[in-house]
């Protein structure tokens, strides 16, 4: 770099490094979208795109830790479907064998829910970690699987007749004006976040992604990490499966099927790099609330909402050629 | 190696590789025949041989990728859009210029949207040297999409006869034309990637780009080439399929990008590139078809097939990565 | 584990073994990598660890470290025998590592790297304000100028050294591995590690020191010992020794004998160089001439830029302003692929990456930079795989590769045999210019000698080569005229009888130490 550019780097330059350009789209957005519609700005409307932030960010926040130590986790979607399915399952058999305290049956019908969350995230952690076998192949093996026992379980019919302290309290109620999964979000956001920034285990699995071998030699269990990283994944993934069937009021085994490509999504133009080592749950919250803005944009001008998808996979590519772009340009710096 | 495995004069240790898809072929039939006499009736040995013909194109697709370390995630969206597209021109067409040219430009204008797509993939992937993954799964969504509504979602029926004819009633010395098709492409495909200049450094490709282009290869070019042949070989796909169903159908292909790779890596690819011949589509997709098939005949619920799919392709992927495991 | 306690406490004599090696044997499946090792190191000593690439070092100081187990033998460390020593027991022993390969995690933050593993914790959260404190006073205490709070990816390479360093030298540890750190530092960077170096010598700390490189040899070495085809030679004292005597044990041959004479007939100019800088900057205003029947050398410590010439004469790097002409003709847009049809062959320094094909046949490595040759392809796109099978038997044969089979893949040959596979490359087509790029690392000296008198007959044939090496007998023994270079730029041109070991050492090191690396060498 010549000495002229070098002083060209103003604090504004490097405030927008650090924070990238997201915010700016955001807000450019926003605004946009508050000219030209004016049901935007509309307080039901608004708490419905917090709404669909708040899943988003969820679940990919999972997915960005994943993702940070290397892999893809494809199964969070039907990881969704199979928690939603076991949840009103529970939730059914509970009553049935005569348990009537309605807390009782929600709070354990959610502990039973979220068991095979835990163990497709025990299970992709296993493959990918010890067995070494590419992350992509595990988690579609594992995606097909848990969809079709969903399926199978289901019989292809919603699953009824669960508390109503769960489909109307929790699904439909708000605290302060504000949906529960709103607060949900807010804790794992912030848990998250202090993870990332303040803890050792944040530190690791950036380490493991950035650099494996590098980590292994300092010591680090790596196999450790990267397990927990798909076992949180998939944990996340059977919250916003549980607050889902309580919001849509039945078991069904097709909840969530668009989460996965939306998780990556999120992700990726949430600044997580592909190559690992990268990610902040701050610029993925961000991402979560920018695509739910979009979505719902897109809602509010009537397009329909099969073409969604068409915008998203637009707006992906752009944003990983950006990245591409700017790696590019780094390495030949370098 | 021990003299142990030199037994008989046939060295076991280097011929027992190529046996073990053969064998669980057979097997699963031998399991689903004992379940099921009509597995083996000659109907259904018809109908394995067609389907493994047209799900043998969307495997060959993903095989020229995965040879390069890449994957095409879009194989699916492909098969969707050129049913589609192709259907409504074709019913479009029909009354003014009759059977034979309606089908001709449908088939053109099929093929030609697998070659764009498959060039859309390319360029992102080797020029914008983009994840293949991430570029295919937005394309995926794209194409879908676009699928979905330039047909409003509804299927495309009254598709001229000679279509479904053509493309898969009729056989030619009693072989179904889907299944002549799948063997004249094979022949074509096997040549192409043994024979010729192009497959060779694709399979440079799969272990280096830079080795590639320090030989002074054009690695652009050739990587943007598989992806063009991976998207014109599932348009092919496509075509059959919609001949079979006997309309377009915007979710044609939706179910079969993850059983196109499972079938390539059993069939003997590796995800890690560079290896994987004209066998592994072949060995693959004919044991993938015979458990779908088999399980049909078991009458196995429809949601568990998918489970049983999964769990072949995790056992793929770990038989995958304990050979290479050396690597 | 508290952060600031690894030592022992206790008081340890110079002279104390700390590491006592006997009767050790170390096997990668087939290979013996390590048979009947031995070795010791006292406490308040440099020992450096001498031998060629294959010779067994990295493996001995990976085992010492507990990165590698070994099959059998013994390892006492402190004085206690060990068995199962991983890399996190290691270090909270007191063994330090830096290793030769880059192993800081890229994206993160230097004092992030130097803590990776063993960070200062309050209860879960971690103590950053500590963590900076400790990081400043060891970077204060090194001398190392760096930001704690920069990203590891936007350092120079001869800094990121510089981290690895400070890593090993946070915490107290009693005995420090360096596996040749200078690689990328500069002269000053270097000589302010060899104070800190001897520095800890005096403290009584026992330092393995691996390097192939004589002047830091002469500085720093109390006892040296001699690796050879992974077996123990012998251990001498740095005062009783000479470098001929060192590098003779490492061979196993007279040092006179080892380098073949090759025959001097300079004829035309096929290659010429006009004040090209490249884009990296990491060559600047670089002009010389290549000629046939001639063999040209670039020396110069690693990361002077001669790999980089090297790789800008074959496409590989990009131009900011100069020419580069061959035949007569300027090289525009320059790309492997014009180099090769400009009749340029090229052997890269790093075969697994750039310039072999692992998991593919030999046959595929020996045609590929050939494919468009009309022996090997018909119009350039079928292949004629009988011409490719006669022409890889008949460079098995004459480079004498040693393989399992025909059909074997190239990751099953050792390292010199691949070598020697990349180099067919340069058989199967008509080649003027050969540019080899460390052209023995890694390599057996059996493959060595031979690699030798693959390069005499090319250059007695009229051919023009340029080797690049890092490896200061190879280049002065094989060339007939030398170009040595230093941070980038050409420092010296030496022709025939100028080249000696002096007049290039001299150009290594700059003016005010030139006396100094002199003074060194009478010795």
């Amino acid at each position: 770099m010549t000495a002229i550019a070098a002083s060209q780097q103003s604090r504004l330059g490097r405030v927008m490094k650090a924070i990238g350009i997201l915010p700016v789209v955001l807000i450019i957005t926003c605004i946009l979208l508050a000219l030209y519609e004016p049901r935007f700005l509309r307080t039901s409307n608004l708490i419905n795109v917090l709404r669909n932030a708040s899943f988003l960010a969820i679940i990919s926040a999972g997915q960005m830790l994943v993702i940070i130590v290397g892999g893809f986790d494809i199964s969070v979607g039907a990881i969704v479907a199979l928690t939603s399915v076991s949840t009103a399952l529970s939730m059914v058999g509970l009553s049935t064998i005569g348990i009537e305290s309605a807390p009782l049956i929600v709070l354990l019908g959610c502990l039973a829910g979220l068991v095979p969350a835990l163990v497709v995230g025990i299970v992709n952690g296993f493959f990918v970690s010890v067995m070494k076998i590419s992350p992509f192949m595990v988690t579609i093996g594992t995606m097909t699987m848990a969809a079709g026992i969903a399926g199978y379980v289901t019989g292809g019919t919603p699953i009824y007749d669960m508390p109503e302290l769960f489909t109307r309290e929790i699904g439909r109620g708000r605290f302060l004006e504000l949906p529960y999964i709103v607060y949900a979000a807010a804790i794992v956001l912030l848990a998250l976040w202090y993870m990332q920034t303040q803890t050792r285990l944040g530190r690791y699995f950036y380490a493991v992604g950035g650099n494996e071998k590098a980590s292994r030699l300092s010591g680090l269990n790596t196999r450790k990490y990267i397990w927990l990283a798909y076992i949180l994944s998939a944990l996340l993934a059977g919250i916003v499966g549980i607050f889902l069937t309580a919001r849509v009021g039945s078991g069904e085994a097709t909840l969530g099927s668009t989460l996965m490509l939306e998780s990556i999504s999120v992700a990726v133009i949430g600044g997580v790099a592909l190559k690992g080592g990268v990610g902040r749950i701050q610029m993925v919250a961000l991402s979560a609330i920018f695509l739910s803005v979009l979505s719902n944009g897109m809602s509010l001008a009537r397009i329909d909402s099969k073409n969604h998808i068409i915008i998203i996979g637009l707006v992906i590519i752009i944003a990983v050629a950006a990245e591409s772009y700017r790696e590019n340009r780094r390495s030949r710096h370098v | 190696m021990s003299e142990k495995t030199q037994a008989y004069g046939i060295d076991l240790r280097a011929v027992a590789p190529h046996l073990l898809l053969p064998l669980a072929i057979l097997g699963v039939v031998a399991v689903f025949a004992m379940l099921q006499p009509a597995m083996l009736s000659a109907d259904n040995a018809v109908n394995i041989m067609k389907q493994s013909s047209l799900f043998f194109f969307v495997a060959c697709a993903q095989l020229v990728v995965i040879i390069t370390r890449g994957f095409d995630l879009s194989v699916g969206a492909t098969v969707s859009l050129v049913s589609v597209a192709s259907s409504m021109a074709m019913t479009a067409l029909l009354p003014s210029i009759g059977a034979g040219a309606s089908i001709f430009v449908g088939v053109v204008l099929g093929l030609l949207i697998g070659a764009a797509i498959g060039a859309v993939n390319g360029a992102l992937v080797a020029f914008g040297r983009i994840n293949p993954f991430v570029v295919t799964l937005a394309t995926m969504s794209v194409f879908t999409g676009v699928a979905t509504t330039i047909s409003g979602g509804f299927p495309i029926f009254n598709l001229p006869d000679a279509f479904t004819f053509a493309f898969n009633q009729m056989t030619i010395l009693l072989l179904p034309i889907p299944l002549v098709i799948a063997g004249l492409v094979a022949f074509a495909l096997h040549f192409s990637l043994t024979r010729t200049v192009h497959g060779r450094v694709l399979y440079v490709l799969g272990d280096s780009n830079e080795v590639a282009h320090v030989g002074g290869r054009r690695v652009k070019e050739h990587l943007f080439l598989a992806y063009v042949t991976s998207g014109v070989l599932a348009s092919v796909a496509g075509l059959l399929m919609t001949a079979q169903t006997g309309s377009g159908e915007p979710n044609l292909g939706t179910s079969l990008v993850l059983s196109s790779i499972a079938a390539a890596v059993i069939g003997g690819a590796s995800l890690r590139g560079g290896t994987g011949g004209i066998s592994a589509p072949v060995y693959g997709s004919l044991l993938i078809v015979c458990l779908s098939i088999g399980m049909n005949l078991q009458q196995i619920n429809g949601s568990l097939q998918p489970v049983v799919i999964g769990a072949i392709l995790v056992f793929g992927a770990a038989l995958d990565a304990y050979r290479t495991k050396s690597r | 584990m508290n952060a600031t306690s690894t030592g022992p406490g206790e008081v340890i004599s110079p002279g104390t073994p700390l590491v006592e090696i006997s009767h050790l044997d170390k096997s990668y499946g087939a290979f013996k990598a390590l048979e009947d090792m031995q070795f010791e190191l006292r406490a308040g000593e440099v020992h450096v660890l001498f031998g060629e690439n294959g010779a067994g070092k990295s493996t001995l100081i990976q085992i010492i470290c507990g990165v590698q187990n070994y099959d059998s033998g013994e390892y006492r460390l402190f004085g206690e025998t060990l068995t199962g020593l991983t890399p996190a027991v290691a270090h909270e022993k007191g063994v330090s590592i830096v290793f030769q390969e880059f192993s800081l995690i890229p994206e993160m933050t230097v004092e992030e790297n130097l803590f990776l593993g063993h960070e200062i914790t309050g209860g879960w959260r971690l103590a950053k304000s500590a963590m900076r404190a400790k990081v400043q006073s060891v970077l204060n205490r090194l001398g190392f100028k760096l930001d704690p709070a920069a990203r590891v990816s936007t350092l120079r390479r001869a800094h990121q050294q510089m981290v690895e360093i400070a890593k090993a030298l946070l915490w107290d540890c009693r005995v420090l591995i360096l596996d040749e750190p200078t690689a990328s530092l500069t002269d000053q960077e270097a000589a302010q590690l060899f104070d800190i170096i001897e520095q800890l010598r005096d403290e009584g700390l026992g330092i393995i020191y691996v390097s192939h490189r004589m002047p830091e040899i002469t500085r720093l070495a109390d006892r040296i010992t001699v690796l050879r085809d992974g077996k123990y030679i012998t251990t001498v004292n740095q005062a009783d020794t000479s470098e001929k005597e060192l590098v003779q044990l490492m061979t196993g041959r007279s040092f006179d004998s080892f380098f073949p004479q090759i025959a001097r007939n300079p004829g035309e100019t096929v290659l010429t160089f006009e004040d090209v800088t490249l884009q990296s900057g990491h060559a600047k205003n670089l002009s010389f001439s290549v000629r046939r029947g001639e063999v040209l050398g670039f020396a110069g410590l690693a990361g002077c830029g001669k790999s980089e010439v090297l790789r800008a004469a074959f496409g590989l790097e990009k131009i900011a302003t100069g020419r580069i002409t061959a035949n007569g003709v300027a090289l525009e847009k320059h790309n492997p692929r014009k180099a090769l049809s400009s009749r340029i062959c090229y052997f890269p320094s790093d075969r697994s990456t750039e310039g072999l094909a692992m998991h593919q046949s030999l046959t595929f490595n020996s045609t590929i930079a050939a494919l468009d040759d009309p022996v090997f392809s018909r119009r350039k796109t079928l292949l004629n795989r009988r011409a490719e099978r006669g022409f890889t038997e008949k460079m098995i044969d004459k480079l004498k590769i040693r393989t399992p089979g025909l059909t074997a893949k190239a990751d099953q040959l050792s390292g010199g045999n691949k070598q020697k596979l990349m180099i067919a490359r340069g058989l199967s087509r008509e080649f003027d210019v050969f540019l080899f790029d460390e052209p023995t690392v890694g390599v057996d000296i059996q493959a060595k000698l031979e690699i030798y008198d693959v390069i005499k007959t090319l250059t007695e044939e009229g051919k023009a080569v340029v080797i690049a090496s890092s490896e200061l007998a190879e280049v002065m023994h094989m060339s007939h005229r030398v170009i040595v270079m230093r941070e980038g730029r050409i420092v010296g041109e030496l022709d025939g009888e100028a080249v000696t070991e002096s007049a290039v050492l001299s150009h290594f090191f700059d003016h005010d130490n030139k006396s100094q690396a002199e003074e060194q060498h009478a010795s």
